[in-house]
C-alpha cells in the first residue's frame, strides 16, 4: 500500500478558508471564450489530458487538528455545462471533493478554482494547458496545431502579476509552498532594524483613517453579482499613460471614483482603501502552481487637495510603487510568516485558528472599500491564442472588487460584489464611453426581476 | 448587439433593460454568453416565509391559551414557560423586522409587550401585575430608550419624531389606568408619567417639525 502524498497549506491558503463565507466561497473563475461553441465530448478529453499534468489538482482538502493539508486523490474531474451560478462554493467542509471545476457554456471554458488549492497565476497555467489542448484535439487538421506539436508555454508580462514563460516539461507538484521555499531561513540576527509586529493593525496594515465600506442588497440566493465590461487596451492604456501611471493604478483610481460617484454617503467617509494581491512570483522565481501572493493595500483621502482622477492615480501609483519593491514585498511575507510560525499560534487548534484568522480578516476588511486584482497581459501559445477570441476573470468578493486581464488588445475588467447593485460599474462604464471609448457590457442575471425577465423567451437554459 | 443610450455601451444578450442603469435597450439583442442562472432561493422569500410562519405559530400559541383554564388550576406552570418562550420569539422577531428605523420598532414593542403581559395577566387569574408593573415599567423604559437612541444613532428627526411622540403619549396611558382605578401598585405609573411628561416637553421643543411631518404623512 502506498501512502497518499500530503502537505500543509500553505499560510496564504489559511487566510481563505478562514475568511470564506456563504457570499464569498472564495472562488475565482478564469474563462477563455473560444470562436466557436466549445464541444464538451472534446474538453473532457483535453482536461483528461491536462489533469494529468497537474498532481497539485488532484488534492483534495483536510482538516487536520492544527493545519489544513492537501491530500492527493484519485478522484477525476469531469467538465459540467454552466447550471450553477458563478463561484458557487467548491469546498465544503467534510466533503471531499476536488477543489476546482471547468465549467462550458456556449464559446465560453471557465475554470473555477477554490482559492486555497492555486492562485490567478497557477490557474492562469492549467487554463493555458487546458485550452491549448482542447484547440489541438479540436482542430487537429488546423495548421498552428501542426506547427505547435505539442509544445506548452505561457508567457506574459506587463501589469503588477507577471508570469515567467520558462514552464516546459514543468510538473505542477503537490509539493512545499513557494514561501516556504523562499522564506524558511531565519534572517541574520545582525542589523536586526526589521519592525516586529505590533499588534493586529501594523500585521493588517490597516489604516487609521475611518475608509468608507460600501452596503447594499445582498443578492438574493448569495450569488456573486459579475459585470464584465469589454474594451481596446490600447485605449484605456493610452488613458493611463497620459497620467503617467501604471495601468493599475488609473483604473484603481477611477474605479474610486466610480464608487464616490455612485454610493450616497461617500462624502460622509473621505477615505477610500484598496487591497491589490502582488504575484511574488516576479520577484522570487516559481513554478509552483500553489498561492505564491500577497496583498498590499493603498488608500486616497478625499477632500485633502487635489481630488481629481489624475491626481488619485498618482498618488496611488506612488503608494504602488513603493510597497512593491522586492524589500518591501519580502519584509511583508516575511513578517505575514512570522505570525504564523508564532508557537503560540501553531499549537492553537484549528477550528479556533480559524476563528483568529476570522477576526484578523473582518478587521482587515473595515478597512477596505474594494479590491482589484490585474493580471496583466496574457498571451496565448499558439495553437489556442488562434482559437481564443476574449479572456476573462473574476472572482467571488465579499466587497465590490474588479479582476482585469488583457488578451489580444482587449481588457476585460470583470466587477463583482455580494451586492445586486451596480452604480459603480455603470459610473466606471460612463466614464469611459464619455472618453470615445466603446465598452461593451455582459452581466449575468442576478435578481428576481432580471431572471423573470427572462423567462418569456424561454432562452435562458442551453445544452 | 443591444445599446444603453444613457450609458452609450454596448450590450452582450438578450437584456430589455441596461444592466447597468435599467434604462429600455436598443436593438437586436445577441446570444449571452453567460447562462441565465434560475435561483437556488430566495433570501427574501425565505425570510418572508419564516416570518408569516413564526407568526401564525405565536397567534396559535397564545389562542390555544383559552383552551385552559384561567388561573393556576389550568396548566400550571406550563403555561407561563410557554407564553415567556412566544412573548421572547414575538419581540425578537418584531425587534429584527423594525432593525432599521429604532423609535418605530420601540414602538411597536411596546404595543406588543403592553397586549402580551395583559393577556397572560388575564389567564393567570388577573391579578393585576400587568397594569401595575408591566405595561408602566414598559411604556418608562421605551421612553428613555427612545430618547437616547434617536441622539446616540443621529436619527433623523423626520425618521423618529412621529414614534418620539408616540411612546411619550404611551406613556400616559398607565395615567389614565391610574385614575380609573385599575391600578393596585401605582409607583411604576407615576414614575412613567412623570417621564412622559418630560418627553413631551422636549418634543414640543421641535413642534414646528412635528407639524411638518404630520402634514406629510396626512398629506391627501
Amino acid at each position: 500500500m502506498t501512502r497518499r502524498t500530503w502537505v500543509r497549506l500553505d499560510n496564504a491558503s489559511t487566510m481563505f478558508l478562514a475568511a470564506r463565507s456563504d457570499a464569498d466561497p472564495k472562488v475565482f473563475r478564469m474563462t477563455a471564450e473560444m470562436d466557436h461553441d466549445v464541444d464538451p465530448g472534446v474538453l473532457q478529453q483535453a482536461l483528461d489530458a491536462t489533469f494529468d499534468r497537474y498532481p497539485l489538482y488532484r488534492a483534495v482538502l483536510r482538516r487536520g487538528v492544527f493545519w489544513y493539508y492537501l491530500q492527493d486523490s484519485d478522484l477525476r474531474p469531469t467538465v459540467v455545462a454552466e447550471t450553477q451560478h458563478t463561484c458557487a462554493p467548491i469546498y465544503q467542509a467534510d466533503e471531499r471533493t476536488l477543489l476546482f471545476r471547468v465549467v462550458h457554456h456556449r464559446r465560453r471554458i471557465n475554470l473555477e478554482v477554490f482559492h486555497a488549492l492555486s492562485d490567478g497565476t497557477g490557474a492562469l497555467w492549467f487554463l493555458t494547458d487546458l485550452v491549448t489542448e482542447y484547440v489541438s484535439l479540436r482542430f487537429p487538421d488546423d495548421p498552428a496545431v501542426r506547427a505547435a506539436s505539442g509544445r506548452h508555454g505561457a508567457a506574459e508580462e506587463g501589469g503588477i502579476e507577471t508570469v515567467d514563460g520558462r514552464r516546459d516539461e514543468v510538473r505542477h507538484e503537490l509539493e512545499a509552498d513557494s514561501f516556504t521555499r523562499y522564506f524558511r531561513t531565519r534572517e541574520p540576527a545582525a542589523g536586526d532594524a526589521s519592525p516586529r509586529s505590533r499588534g493586529l493593525g501594523r500585521f493588517i496594515g490597516a489604516s487609521t483613517e475611518k475608509t468608507l465600506t460600501v452596503r447594499g442588497t445582498r443578492t438574493p440566493d448569495n450569488r456573486t453579482r459579475v459585470v464584465e465590461l469589454t474594451m481596446s487596451a490600447a485605449d484605456v492604456l493610452a488613458l493611463a499613460r497620459a497620467e503617467g501611471v501604471s495601468l493599475t493604478s488609473y483604473l484603481t483610481a477611477l474605479f474610486f471614483q466610480s464608487v464616490r460617484a455612485a454610493e450616497e454617503n461617500a462624502d460622509a467617509v473621505n477615505t477610500l482603501g484598496v487591497s491589490i494581491p502582488v504575484n511574488l512570483r516576479q520577484l522570487f522565481p516559481s513554478t509552483s502552481a500553489r498561492n505564491f501572493f500577497t496583498t498590499v493595500r493603498l488608500e486616497h483621502a478625499y477632500g485633502r487637495g487635489d481630488d481629481d482622477l489624475g491626481a488619485v492615480c498618482r498618488d496611488l501609483d506612488a503608494q504602488l510603487r513603493a510597497q512593491t519593491t522586492e524589500e518591501a514585498l519580502g519584509e511583508r511575507v516575511r513578517r505575514f510568516i512570522r505570525f504564523e510560525r508564532m508557537i503560540v499560534l501553531r499549537i492553537v487548534p484549528s477550528p479556533i485558528k480559524n476563528l483568529l484568522l476570522g477576526l484578523l480578516n473582518r478587521a482587515s476588511n473595515r478597512g477596505l472599500t474594494v479590491a482589484i486584482s490585474n493580471l496583466g497581459n496574457i498571451r496565448l501559445p499558439e495553437p489556442a491564442a488562434s482559437h481564443t477570441t476574449r479572456m476573462l476573470f473574476h472572482v467571488s468578493a465579499v466587497r465590490p472588487q474588479f479582476c482585469s486581464v488583457s488578451y489580444a488588445g482587449r481588457l476585460t475588467i470583470s466587477f463583482t460584489s455580494p451586492f445586486t447593485e451596480t452604480g459603480h460599474v455603470r459610473e466606471f462604464a460612463r466614464f469611459l464611453s464619455a472618453r470615445g471609448i466603446p465598452v461593451a457590457v455582459s452581466a449575468a442575471r442576478v435578481t428576481e426581476e432580471e431572471l423573470s425577465a427572462m423567462a418569456p423567451t424561454g432562452e435562458g437554459e442551453s445544452r | 448587439m443591444k445599446r444603453c443610450a444613457a450609458c452609450e455601451v454596448e450590450i452582450e444578450g438578450t437584456w430589455a433593460t441596461c444592466p447597468l442603469c435599467g434604462t429600455r435597450t436598443e436593438g437586436e439583442g445577441v446570444p449571452d454568453p453567460v447562462p441565465a442562472v434560475p435561483l437556488e432561493f430566495s433570501r427574501r422569500r425565505v425570510l418572508a416565509m419564516l416570518f408569516f410562519a413564526s407568526l401564525a405559530v405565536i397567534v396559535a400559541s397564545l389562542a390555544a391559551q383559552l383552551l385552559f383554564n384561567r388561573g393556576d388550576d389550568g396548566v400550571g406552570v406550563l403555561r407561563s414557560i410557554w407564553l415567556g418562550v412566544v412573548a421572547l420569539w414575538l419581540v425578537v422577531m418584531m425587534a429584527v423586522r423594525k432593525r432599521r428605523n429604532v423609535a418605530k420598532g420601540t414602538a411597536y414593542l411596546v404595543i406588543l409587550l403592553g397586549g402580551v403581559s395583559a393577556y397572560w395577566d388575564y389567564l393567570t387569574g388577573w391579578n393585576g401585575w400587568s397594569l401595575s408593573y408591566a405595561v408602566p415599567a414598559t411604556c418608562a423604559c421605551s421612553i428613555v430608550a427612545v430618547l437616547i437612541a434617536v441622539r446616540v444613532m443621529h436619527t433623523e428627526v423626520g425618521e423618529h419624531i412621529v414614534y418620539s411622540w408616540m411612546t411619550a403619549v404611551l406613556g400616559l396611558v398607565p395615567v389614565v389606568f391610574l385614575a380609573l382605578g385599575w391600578v393596585r401598585h401605582p409607583v411604576v405609573s407615576i414614575v412613567c408619567g412623570v417621564l412622559s411628561v418630560i418627553a413631551l416637553a422636549v418634543q414640543l421643543a421641535s413642534l414646528r417639525e412635528t407639524r411638518h411631518e404630520l402634514a406629510k404623512r396626512l398629506h391627501l
